[in-house]
């Protein structure tokens, strides 16, 4: 921490900041506001808008202040104490209004524009200019999302910076010189970026606005609150603006240790949700046909159908942290079970024990301050895209970054990626660890080594799908010492498996296996009945096509559609006498529930969401829940209570006070037991699948624009040499057959997958890709050429690699 | 601690205040009346009083002046006015330029007639006219909705729907 210090004058006051800090912001610390447009504390300077004009003493001209560096001993005075920074902001401001036109009225920034507000208070308040303005035509749709007017840009090159230096997706750039400069975006071409929605948050004009907020609202319209996106682990924190109770936009909030101030598209604009008309407000029970009925109705018809029976409890990764404690509880103590799982892979092993008991210790920061990172099985910018953006900021500061994985990431231009057959991943982990070979799994292994502590391996669920991935990835981060964490998809993945919503981990990763963690949880539920460790979703679901579960909870989750075999979550709900779906809206689940209990979605309900790396964030009830509907833990806990039982907790600080206790960070795990070995793989293809971000989620429901905007059709993705040997062409239809169904799907052919393998994305319209799998994420396949509909006559010769979008 | 007795007033003086009291009451007495014989009697209220409800003004093509800025409603004192703005279509325009009042309404039993919606209002679109006879039997009565405010007014006393309310 031996940074040098400057001390500098500015104002008269006296300030003393690290050296290389900008004047601008060394102003900011003695509070001493300079107006600015182009200056962004997360974007490299650019000095484009000369409004921060400030004089430096003894030097002749004005300095921007958001360019220069203090130096000791300067002498700054702002438009405060000098006339000349004064009359040249005023001078500058009265330039970039010329062409401004007067379009406040009708432009979603009036009211919280700073171009608006700077105008008010630094501007010249008339302008000479009287001639006519420079008029485009306008809007310019760069996306379904993201609409362009260049008459109010001011060629801050905000947009434009972000862009390049934070997204790398360089759709966006400055076109032409003099007058007519103006941003600009290929002909043809759409603005693709997941991230497209910060550089609207960050346009201090009115230049770049949001189509889902357009012409909604005013600033004065809305109600605003804190929340955390519940979208995906990352944990965004958002600031969410209502208008009469109804959520009609999010922006990003800034939170320098988890998002940044950035946000996905996915996060920032799919927020209908709550709001879907298909939302159901009051519980149902099944009689002749779905009714209405009241709480304590239904909960008594659970308490009967329950009496006695076998139980059994599948989550999705959408409760809170409390909420799934309460479930956790709710399932050993009232119903003597430990058939509860929140999970879509395999076992974690060892990694998941670590995780659960939150010993990872990866952190945001761990990540943007690392020197080599290794990502295994995760497609950051597709699964957990602020992290991707963390990623790419550690490789701007000079991290070297590799990903193992099936299929290039959008990580491309700043990673080295190591493709890999999904029965390869453990061998060439076996490889990183070693270090000494001169393929890229050595080097990367080589890089982690000479970082030490400040490696760090990311292990998605990708990987996680072959059982001794995650036993590999554990072994070679202690060879290598760098440090280790899971990446889950799901917003509150994490805090389940802190809770407990696990068949053999009670709350704190505590394998309820070991008596001695056991009963550290014991002394606070009192005797828990059953401690053989339950089944995992998967058994739960064979358990239930078998006949030998009597009643299913399905708490947020539609196995339907999230579980990697339809066919089987098909025949379990079938099977199930008594199914009880506990969700915002019952979707595809309608003809199989038999009831239906009401819960309230994020912003309604108190909580906390774990993120990725084990942070917890507070969400706060915006706005009371629709209906009769109830958080989740109330549910929990008036249920125990219908069961004749009790949670012990009647209000959610009782709650929150109780789970504190058990799912701090603990000191040490218990040992684990290694993975099985792997079946061997089939010599074939191997299709492998995870969802990319905007899919047919059902958080999605209502996102119109975003799907518009980022959407893909479902597609099938093949290696140029598979397209040969399997005759299909670019551009073709494929017919691709595994042991679960078959579908036909357009082909793309792409070097950038692994020989031998091929993917075909989880849930995008025209194919849930859970049709064709057999209980995970990766399965045996064979394709053909669709014959019916042609492809481009030239056959497979003439295969060409085709780029795939981001 | 007794306190020192008013002085007492000279009896003449209070006959003579009494006489300058009725004097004032019977000059208005006799007065001509100033009562206007509402609703039998119509008188028309001076030319530009801004004394009744809004009116939403069209262009001389018959394109709506309103262009859903709220601007109007920020500045209303008494939160009387709502307004949702949207989208105009290009090939079948509301307004001119992008922007259209896609719901505009004005509650009456909260609006104070202060008139700082039009001084707000950037086109002119919205007005006060002189039509003050305004009544309701219910809450959503009160409630005028865009189409009504776009109507010109009647001539008063001619509209005969709150009469017979």
């Amino acid at each position: 921490m031996s940074e040098d210090l400057v001390t500098l004058t500015i104002d008269g006051k006296e300030v003393t900041v690290p050296a290389g800090t900008l004047i601008i912001r060394a102003a900011e610390q003695l509070g001493i506001e300079i107006p600015r447009f182009c200056d962004h504390p997360m974007l490299d300077p650019v000095g484009a808008c000369r409004q921060c004009y400030v004089q430096i003493e003894g030097q002749p001209k004005l300095f921007t202040s958001c360019t220069t560096t203090v130096a000791p001993a300067m002498v700054v005075r702002t438009q405060n104490t000098s006339d000349e920074a004064h009359t040249a902001q005023v001078a500058n401001l009265e330039f970039l209004l010329l062409n401004h036109p007067l379009d406040c009225p009708i432009c979603d920034r009036g009211g919280e524009c700073p171009l608006q507000d700077q105008a008010l208070a630094f501007g010249p308040g008339e302008s000479r200019y009287r001639e006519a303005k420079r008029v485009y035509e306008k809007p310019l749709h760069l996306s379904a999302l993201v609409n362009l007017d260049r008459e109010r840009c001011v060629l801050c090159a905000r947009c434009t910076r972000f862009c390049d230096q934070i997204s790398g997706d360089r759709f966006i750039e400055l076109y032409a010189r003099g007058a007519s400069q103006q941003v600009a975006i290929a002909p043809g071409e759409d603005f693709r970026s997941p991230f497209s929605g910060n550089t609207v948050q960050i346009c201090p004009v009115g230049a770049l606005t949001a189509t889902p907020y357009r012409f909604v609202a005013r600033p004065f319209d809305l109600s605003t609150a804190d929340s955390v996106c519940p979208h995906c682990s990352a944990g965004c924190n958002l600031k969410i603006d209502m208008r009469r109770g109804e959520v009609v936009r999010q922006l990003a909030r800034d939170n320098l240790e988890v998002n940044d101030g950035w946000a996905c598209d996915k996060g920032r604009f799919a927020f209908g949700f709550p709001d879907s008309p298909d939302r159901i407000t009051t519980p149902l029970v099944r009689d002749h046909g779905l009714e209405p009925a009241s709480f304590g109705e239904v909960f008594g018809r659970i308490a009967e159908w329950t009496e006695g029976k076998r139980v059994a409890f599948l989550s999705g990764g959408r409760l809170t942290d409390e909420e799934s404690y309460a479930l956790s509880k709710l399932a050993r103590t009232v119903f003597a079970t430990n058939d509860l799982d929140h999970r879509r892979h395999l076992e974690g092993g060892e990694l998941e024990l670590l995780w659960a008991a939150g010993l990872t210790g990866v952190t945001y920061e761990r990540v943007e301050r690392a020197k080599a990172i290794v990502l295994v099985g995760l497609d950051a910018e597709q699964e957990v895209p602020i992290l991707h953006l963390r990623i790419r900021k550690a490789a701007r500061r000079g991290a070297k970054v590799f990903v193992i994985h099936h299929r290039r990431t959008r990580l491309h231009d700043v990673a080295t990626h190591i493709l890999c057959r999904p029965d390869e991943v453990a061998g060439l982990l076996a490889e990183l660890a070693a270090g000494t070979s001169a393929a890229p799994a050595g080097l990367a292994g080589a890089a982690l080594r000479e970082a030490g502590n400040d490696g760090v391996m990311l292990i998605g669920a990708g990987a996680l799908d072959r059982p001794g991935a995650a036993d590999a990835s554990l072994a070679a981060a202690s060879a290598t010492g760098a440090r280790i964490t899971m990446v889950s998809r799901r917003a509150n993945d994490h805090g389940a498996l802190r809770a407990g919503v696990h068949p053999g981990l009670l709350p704190g990763g505590r394998p309820i296996a070991v008596p001695e963690d056991r009963a550290e949880v014991e002394l606070v539920w009192g005797q828990i009945p059953n401690y053989r460790p339950g089944r995992n979703a998967r058994q739960i679901l064979e358990a239930c096509a078998r006949r030998e579960i009597d009643v299913l909870f399905l708490v947020g989750v539609d196995p339907l559609r999230d579980f990697p075999d339809a066919a089987l979550a098909l025949r379990a709900l079938r099977n199930v006498p008594r199914k009880v779906v506990q969700s915002l809206e019952l979707g595809s689940l309608e003809p199989y529930a038999d009831a239906f209990l009401p819960a309230a979605a994020f912003v309604e309900k108190d909580g906390h969401f774990t993120t990725w790396e084990g942070r917890s964030q507070r969400l706060k009830p915006l706005r009371p829940a629709p209906g009769i509907a109830l958080p989740e833990w109330e549910i929990f806990a008036s249920l125990a209570l219908a069961c004749g039982s009790d949670l012990g907790f009647e209000t959610l600080e009782e709650l929150q006070e109780e789970l504190g206790g058990l799912v701090a960070a603990r000191e040490s795990v218990p040992d684990w037991p290694p993975s099985p070995a792997p079946p061997p793989m089939a010599q074939g293809l191997e299709l492998f699948t995870y969802p990319l971000l905007v899919d047919e989620g059902r958080l999605s429901e209502g996102a119109a624009r975003l799907k518009a905007a980022l959407q893909e059709e479902a597609f099938v993705e093949v290696h140029p040499q598979d397209a040969a040997a399997t005759g299909l062409a670019a551009g073709g239809r494929a017919i691709l057959r595994t042991e679960a169904g078959q579908a036909e799907l357009p082909v793309r052919v792409t070097e950038h997958i692994a020989r031998g393998t091929v993917f075909v994305p989880f849930n995008q319209p025209g194919l849930a890709a859970n049709t064709l799998l057999s209980g995970t994420f990766a399965t045996a396949v064979t394709l053909e050429p669709a014959h019916a509909a042609a492809g481009p006559s030239g056959g497979p010769a003439d295969a060409q690699p085709e780029e795939v979008p981001a | 601690m007794s306190r020192e007795p008013a002085p007492q007033p000279d009896v003449l003086q209070q006959v003579g205040a009494i006489a300058k009291g009725m004097a004032t009451v019977f000059k208005q007495t006799f007065r001509k009346d100033n009562t206007e014989q509402w609703p039998k009697q119509i008188v028309a209220p001076p030319e530009r009083s801004h004394i009744g409800r809004h009116l939403l003004n069209k262009h001389e093509n018959g394109l709506e002046k309103c262009i859903g800025c709220e601007l109007c409603a920020f500045a209303c004192p008494a939160d009387a006015i709502w307004v949702e703005g949207a989208d105009n279509d290009p090939e079948n325009p509301t307004s001119p330029g992008e922007r259209y009042a896609k719901d505009y309404q004005i509650n009456y039993l909260r609006c104070i007639m202060c008139g700082l919606c039009v001084e707000a209002c950037p086109t002119r679109a919205l007005t006060l006219t002189s039509y003050f006879e305004l009544s309701f039997t219910s809450r959503e009565e009160a409630i005028w909705t865009k189409e009504q405010l776009l109507e010109p007014p009647p001539p008063l006393g001619t509209d005969p729907v709150d009469r017979e309310g």
